[in-house]
C-alpha cells in the first residue's frame, strides 16, 4: 500500500514493523520525529519508550534492553552521534545487537540542523574501535524503509552495532513510500546477558584475541552482507562513486548525460562497511576516470581511496561540506571535467 | 567440597578473589550474596558493574553479570529492567560512577523510580586508577590528586548522595546508607532494597568502604577511618 | 515540475508544501519535497522544493514555479530564477518587480486574513500549471487540517473561501 510520510516517520513505522520493542531516544534535530513517531505508534500496541536525559544514556539504555533479549532501537545526529559513541563501542565489544538510525547534519560543532554527508567517519570509526560496525546508507523514502527494518535482522542475526546512516534531507522528506500490506514476520531474538561479560581485559593478547575473533566473524559474513547498486555502468568510461542521497542526484544526472551520450555510470556502495570491495573493483576495470561526489571534505572518498587502491585510474573529488548537490549542477561539474 | 560459609550464588572458579587485601568489596559482596540465597533470587538477578574496582566482580557471582561503561552502569540497567521487568536488576557502582561521570543518570532514575537496585561504594577516592579525589572525599584529604589536601574551595564540597537523592526520590523508594564496618546491618539494607525493587520502586544504598591501598593506611588505621567516615556520613536509612 | 516556495517561518510555506504535494498523492503521482529552514521558531527563513511527477529527488537549481512570499525571501531564491521560471508574489510581497523577470503573477489578497494567503498563493499555482485539480487540493486540504477544521469552523470557512 502507497503512503505518504515523513522520512523520520518511515524509520519508526519500519522499526515497528520490523518487532522493535523499545525505543530510547534523546530529541535532536533532524531526527526528532522519529521519536515522537515511535511514541504514538508504542502507545497504540504495548510497546515502550523512553525519553532519556542524554544520548548516552540512550544508547546505554539500547544495550541493556538487547541484554535482557528485547530488539530496542535509538535514533540521533551530529553532536549526538559523538555521544553515542560510548554505547556503540559497548556494543561493539559485547557483540550486541545495537540498532540505531543516524540522521547526519552539518559539523562541526553545533554546525546546522539541515543536510550533510559528514558522519560517515563517525558511523564506521566513531569510537576507540575498529570500525566493525554494519552501515548502510539510504538514498531516499523507501531505502529508509527497507533498511530500517533489515537493520535489525542483521544485527540480531549478526550481532554486530548496525547503523542505518540517513540525513536531514532524507528525514524530513515528504513522499511516497510502499509499505506491504501483509505484516512482516518479527526479528528473532534471545536474552544475552546469560553468563558472565565483561568488555576490560588484563593483558594485551586477552583482548586481541576477542578482536581478532570479531573481525574473522565479520570478513566471513561479509559477503552475505554486502549490497551496492550499479546504475547504467555498462560501457561506462566514467564512473561517479556516491552513496545515500547524493546518488540520487547523480542518477538524475547519469540519465541526462547519458542522453547527450557520455558514456557514464554510477557505482553506489549501499553498505559502507562492509564496503563492496570486489564489486567495485570490476566495475572499474574498463573506466577511464572516478569521479567522487560526497557532502562532505572526503569522509567517502577516503574509503574507497583506501579500498580500492591499486585501481590505477585518476580520481577526481567534488566535496561540498555540508551541502547538497543538485541532478543540474553534478551534470555541469561532469562536464567541466571532461572537457 | 562446597563451603558452608560461601554464598551458594558465588562462583567458586574465580575464588580467591582479585581485589586487594583489606579492600572492602569482599565483604559488600559476600553478605550481598548472603541476601541473594535467602531470597532465593538467583535465578533471576542480574548484575551490572561500572568500571573501576567493582569491575572486577564480573565473574564473581554464578548468575549474570556484565560490566558496562564508567558512569552508565544506571541507564543499562534501566533499559535492561524496561525490557524485562521480571529479572531483578541490581547495579554495583563506585563514588566516580556514581557521584561524578554517572550522577546525572544516577539523579534521572531516582527522579523516575525506576525499579532498580543500586549499590555504590564509596571509598573516598578513585581505586582503579590510583587514588584520584572523588566527590566523596573529605576536606585536607590526601590523594594522588590532590597531594597537599583536598581544597573544598577549589574542588568543591564533599558529597552527600544519599541525602540528595532522598529530596528527590518517590514516597516508597528506598535510600540507606551502610558500612563494612557492619556487615550485619548492611546485609539487611540490602535485603530491603531488593524486596523495594520487587514492589517496583527505586532503591539505592550506598556503603562506606575502605580502601587501604590508596589510603596508605594498615590495618588499625583503616578501622580508625572508617569510623570517622562513619561519623562524616551518617549512618542509617534515610527514606 | 519543479516547484519551489519561500518564505518566513510562520507564512505557511511549509503547509502549503504539504497540501500541494498530498493533493499530487491522491492523484497517484510520483511526489517529493524536501524542507528548508533554520532554527527559528518564527521568522527566518523557510522553502520548500517540490518535485512532481518525476524522480526521487527534490532538489533543484531552477525552479519551475517559484512562489514568494514575502520580500526578504527573493535574495535567497534568485540562483533558482531561469529564463523559464513563472513567478508567483504573494500578497504580503511589496516589490513590484524583481530585476531581469518578466514571467511575474501577482496574488491579492483581497479581504481575506494574511493566514490563509498561502492557500490563495496555491490556488495560483495551479491556475499556472494544472498540475493537480482544484477538488483534489480541498481534499488536501481538509485532510491536512483535519483536527482544526473540526475544532474551528472558522477556520474551515476561511481556508476554503481561499480556494474559491
Amino acid at each position: 500500500m502507497k503512503k505518504f510520510a515523513m522520512g523520520n516517520e518511515i524509520l519508526a513505522q519500519a522499526a515497528f514493523d520490523a518487532g522493535a520493542k523499545i525505543m530510547f531516544g534523546y530529541p535532536i534535530t533532524p531526527t526528532t520525529e522519529v521519536l515522537s513517531t515511535w511514541i504514538k505508534l508504542a502507545e497504540k500496541s504495548g510497546r515502550k519508550y523512553l525519553q532519556t536525559e542524554d544520548e548516552m544514556a540512550a544508547g546505554f539504555g539500547v544495550c541493556g534492553a538487547v541484554l535482557a533479549g528485547v530488539p530496542a532501537f535509538t535514533a540521533t545526529a551530529g553532536p549526538g552521534t559523538i555521544l553515542m559513541q560510548d554505547p556503540l563501542v559497548m556494543a561493539e565489544a559485547l557483540r550486541l545487537p545495537f540498532v540505531v538510525f543516524i540522521g547526519q547534519r552539518g559539523g562541526p560543532s553545533t554546525g546546522q540542523v539541515v543536510y550533510s554527508q559528514q558522519e560517515v567517519n563517525l558511523a564506521i570509526y566513531g569510537g576507540n574501535n575498529e570500525g566493525l560496525r554494519i552501515v548502510y546508507s539510504s538514498s531516499g523514502l523507501q531505502d529508509l524503509y527497507t533498511y530500517g527494518i533489515k537493520a535489525f535482522n542483521v544485527a540480531w542475526k549478526y550481532r554486530f552495532p548496525t547503523i542505518l546512516l540517513y540525513d536531514g534531507y532524507q528525514g524530513k522528506m515528504k513522499g511516497v513510500v510502499e509499505i506491504p500490506d501483509k505484516k512482516l514476520k518479527e526479528v528473532k531474538t534471545e536474552p544475552i546477558l546469560t553468563k558472565n561479560m565483561r568488555n576490560t581485559y588484563n593483558l594485551e593478547e586477552e583482548l586481541a584475541e576477542e578482536v581478532l575473533k570479531a573481525k574473522d566473524e565479520f570478513e566471513k559474513n561479509s559477503k552475505e552482507l554486502i549490497e551496492y547498486e550499479e546504475f547504467q555502468t555498462e560501457k561506462a568510461e566514467v564512473l561517479i562513486f556516491a552513496h545515500g542521497i547524493v546518488s540520487s542526484a547523480v542518477k538524475e544526472a547519469v540519465k541526462s548525460l547519458r542522453k547527450k551520450k557520455i558514456p557514464i555510470g554510477l557505482f553506489r556502495p549501499i553498505t559502507l562497511s562492509p564496503f563492496p570491495i570486489k564489486k567495485a573493483a570490476l566495475v572499474l576495470q574498463k573506466a577511464k576516470q572516478i569521479i567522487v561526489f560526497e557532502s562532505s571534505l572526503g569522509q567517502f572518498s577516503r574509503i574507497i581511496k583506501e579500498k580500492i587502491y591499486w585501481v590505477n585510474i585518476p580520481l577526481v573529488e567534488v566535496f561540498k561540506p555540508g551541502v547538497g548537490f543538485t541532478p543540474e549542477e553534478i551534470e555541469k561539474t561532469v562536464l567541466s571535467l571532461l572537457t | 567440597m562446597e563451603n558452608p560459609r560461601f554464598p551458594k550464588c558465588f562462583k567458586i572458579s574465580s575464588k580467591p578473589h582479585k581485589f586487594c587485601p583489606g579492600c572492602g568489596y569482599g565483604i559488600i559482596l559476600k553478605n550481598l550474596g548472603w541476601v541473594i540465597d535467602e531470597l532465593e533470587i538467583q535465578k533471576e538477578i542480574i548484575l551490572l558493574t561500572d568500571i573501576g574496582c567493582n569491575l572486577l566482580s564480573w565473574d564473581f557471582f554464578d548468575f549474570p553479570t556484565a560490566q558496562t561503561h564508567h558512569g552508565r552502569t544506571v541507564s543499562t540497567a534501566v533499559g535492561f529492567k524496561m525490557a524485562n521487568p521480571q529479572k531483578t536488576v541490581v547495579c554495583l557502582i563506585g563514588d566516580g560512577g556514581g557521584y561524578a561521570i554517572g550522577l546525572q543518570n544516577l539523579i534521572h532514575a531516582c527522579l523516575r523510580n525506576s525499579p532498580i537496585t543500586v549499590i555504590l561504594v564509596n571509598n573516598t577516592n578513585y581505586g582503579m586508577t590510583g587514588g584520584q579525589f572523588a566527590p566523596t572525599t573529605v576536606d585536607k584529604q590526601i590523594t594522588d590528586s590532590t597531594p597537599f589536601g583536598k581544597d573544598p574551595k577549589i574542588l568543591g564540597k564533599t558529597f552527600k548522595g544519599p541525602e540528595l537523592l532522598k529530596g528527590i526520590a518517590w514516597e516508597k523508594a528506598y535510600i540507606a546508607r551502610g558500612s563494612t564496618l557492619k556487615p550485619e546491618i548492611l546485609k539487611n539494607y540490602f535485603k530491603i532494597a531488593l524486596e523495594s525493587q520487587k514492589r517496583g520502586d527505586f532503591s539505592f544504598v550506598e556503603v562506606i568502604s575502605a580502601c587501604p591501598l590508596n589510603w596508605e593506611t594498615d590495618a588499625k588505621e583503616t578501622l580508625e577511618r572508617l569510623e570517622k567516615l562513619e561519623e562524616f556520613f551518617s549512618q542509617g536509612e534515610l527514606k | 515540475m519543479k516547484i519551489l516556495l519561500t518564505g518566513e517561518g510562520g507564512q505557511g510555506v511549509q503547509v502549503a508544501g504539504e497540501i500541494l504535494a498530498l493533493a499530487a498523492f491522491f492523484e497517484n503521482k510520483k511526489v517529493s519535497l524536501i524542507p528548508n529552514f533554520g532554527v527559528e521558531q518564527r521568522g527566518g527563513v523557510s522553502l520548500v522544493f517540490l518535485e512532481i511527477g518525476e524522480n526521487g529527488y527534490p532538489k533543484f537549481d531552477q525552479a519551475d514555479i517559484l512562489a514568494i512570499f514575502c520580500d526578504r525571501a527573493i535574495e535567497r531564491i534568485k540562483k533558482h530564477i531561469g529564463k523559464d521560471t513563472k513567478i508567483i508574489l504573494g500578497p504580503a510581497v511589496i516589490s513590484k518587480k524583481i530585476p531581469g523577470v518578466s514571467n511575474l503573477f501577482r496574488v491579492e489578497g483581497g479581504n481575506l486574513p494574511a493566514k490563509v494567503w498561502n492557500i490563495l498563493v496555491l490556488k495560483e499555482i495551479i491556475r499556472l500549471t494544472k498540475i493537480v485539480k482544484i477538488e483534489t487540493l480541498k481534499k488536501a486540504l481538509e485532510k491536512k487540517f483535519k483536527e482544526k477544521f473540526k475544532e474551528n469552523p472558522e477556520i474551515k470557512r476561511i481556508n476554503l473561501k481561499a480556494l474559491e
